[in-house]
């Protein structure tokens, strides 16, 4: 089990224009959303946690050790990363040696890598796949490719950049239980996102980005039921929540089995 | 996004002109100096165009790229001075390097001329939105699927630079190497420009798909979107110019037949 503690983290890419103003937090076990409006600094701030950017000032200390003098690819062994649009990785012309070469360069011998990386295909639904050209592939599936290419690194920290983007309802269930599945083997997943009904579903804990501050940290439930403050920083709360408050019930609920499950109870 | 673009909006009366205005002027001070043979004519260009510079705000912008080509120039005059082949004069040393009055004039005259070049082309370049000269262009009769690939160049560029970080990133992020050995480099090469290439064909095919969606083919008369650059000056600043270099040619052949 691995933690992330951010302390005092300030980011400007040109002085004087602050993009991150001191961010303070520890990320746990629980699977941790990071919301809000564009140009909030959430994706600043996961590069951070990648390396790929350095801190203007503060720190982030992975598992107690200070990131700062690692290099990225030192990082990369603890922390992986799902970006946004699939082909900004691909390169390889077989999904079972894009999805290889990850592990292959942070230091996996190639019977493991292997290995791990037939399994990420698995868990993603693509073992039929693995000789296929992953441009051959759909983009929603593509994406599936570039997640299991970072899930056969078999880090303890995954970040995921919008997870849903381009996925059917199909997918995005998949995508559900691939999270999951990530927080019952112990794995810390980290999520930018912008479907709030994704999150109320998966996530456990949301943090809300607001110019550069974290506005609200707490629990998924207890932040979507802050609808003033979500409403400042142009968010909205999850479909079935929102039902709640338009039909007056003091409870929320996050998602509609919830939603069943709490009425039940009270008849 | 960031502009490759050298252009900078300064609200001017050069930022008003007429792109065509300032391409003549190129021409004139080009062939002007050129036609009449003399020193004093082409700097005579750089000093008007330095007075364009400074009344368009851009002088500043200017020195980066004097800078660049200063060093070359350098170099020029001093490779000059010392070798050219018609040196005779003395002019001074530096410890047992000799400097020659003839190979120091024949570089000027070269300094002269690139200099006279470079500062003229910055009248246009700094002052001229790459996208209306072209449109103003395509308004003259210019081609307007040629008129696309020279403006779309300024839009593709920046936007592959930025791709290409994303895809840094992305790759550095599964544990590879970018930086160090040369070897290391050479191993982070395909990993980094294949994902450049595919996305770069699937964004040509995109936008190839978006412009024939929005009639980039029609054989309809088209209108512009933006109203064309040009002021009520534009006119007789190019007929001046024009006659500027006509008087400087009827002087060169008066002088051939005289």
């Amino acid at each position: 089990m691995s933690t992330i503690e951010v302390k005092n983290l300030h980011f400007s890419y040109v002085e004087g224009d602050e993009i991150l103003k001191g961010l303070n937090f520890v990320i746990d076990s629980r699977s941790t959303a990071i919301i809000g409006q564009n140009g909030a600094g959430k994706t600043t701030f996961v590069k951070l946690l990648k390396g790929l950017l350095k801190p203007t000032e503060g720190e982030i200390l992975l598992n107690g050790k200070g990131i700062k003098d690692m290099t990225v690819a030192a990082i990369a062994k603890h922390v992986g990363m799902v970006f946004q649009n699939p082909n900004d990785q691909i390169f390889k012309n077989q999904v079972l040696d894009e999805v290889m070469f990850g592990p292959l360069q942070i230091g996996m011998d190639k019977e493991t890598a292997k290995i791990k990386a037939l399994e990420a295909l698995e868990i993603v639904g693509l073992a039929e796949e693995k000789h296929t050209n992953p441009y051959d592939l759909g983009l929603s599936r593509r994406k599936l490719a570039a997640i299991a290419s970072i899930l056969a690194m078999d880090t303890e920290v995954i970040i995921f950049d919008e997870p849903t983007i381009a996925q059917d309802y199909a997918g995005k269930e998949r995508i559900k239980d691939i999270i999951r599945k990530l927080r019952n083997d112990g794995k810390t997943v980290i999520t930018i996102i912008h479907d709030m009904n994704f999150v109320a579903d998966v996530f456990e804990r949301a943090i809300v980005f607001a110019q550069g501050h974290a506005i609200l940290d707490d629990s998924t439930k207890m932040v979507f039921l802050q609808k003033e403050i979500l409403e400042k920083s142009y968010l909205e709360q999850p479909d079935v929540m929102k039902l709640c408050y338009e039909l007056g019930f003091k409870e929320g609920f996050l998602n509609v089995e919830e939603f069943i499950q709490g009425k039940m109870n009270k008849r | 996004m960031k502009s490759i673009s050298l252009y900078v909006d300064k609200g001017s009366w050069l930022n008003k002109m007429a792109p065509e205005s300032k391409i003549i002027y190129i021409i004139t001070a080009i062939t002007v100096p050129a036609l009449l043979g003399i020193r004093w004519a082409g700097m005579g260009f750089i000093v008007l165009s330095i007075i364009l510079l400074l009344s368009g705000k851009v002088l500043k912008k200017t020195l980066p790229l004097l800078g660049v080509s200063g060093f070359v120039l350098v170099t020029v005059l001093i490779i000059q001075g010392l070798f050219w082949a018609g040196n005779i004069t003395p002019l001074f040393r530096i410890g047992p390097a000799v400097f020659y009055k003839e190979g120091l004039n024949f570089a000027l005259g070269i300094l002269v001329n690139v200099i006279n070049i470079l500062l003229s082309f910055c009248v246009l370049i700094l002052t001229t939105k790459p996208s209306d000269m072209i449109e103003n262009f395509v308004r003259k009769g210019f081609s307007p699927r040629f008129g696309y690939v020279f403006i779309s160049v300024f839009q593709i560029i920046p936007q592959m630079t930025e791709t290409m970080n994303t895809i840094t990133d992305a790759q550095r992020s599964r544990g590879m190497e970018t930086e160090g050995k040369l070897w290391v480099r050479i191993k982070a090469f395909i990993p980094l420009i294949s994902p450049v290439i595919m996305s770069s064909l699937i964004n040509t095919k995109e936008r190839a798909l978006a412009l024939e969606v929005r009639g980039f083919n029609s054989k309809n008369k088209k209108t512009f979107l933006n109203e064309q650059v040009k002021t009520s000056a534009d006119i007789y600043i190019q007929i001046a110019l024009l006659l500027g270099i006509a008087a400087a040619l009827i002087w060169r052949i008066t002088v051939w037949l005289g």
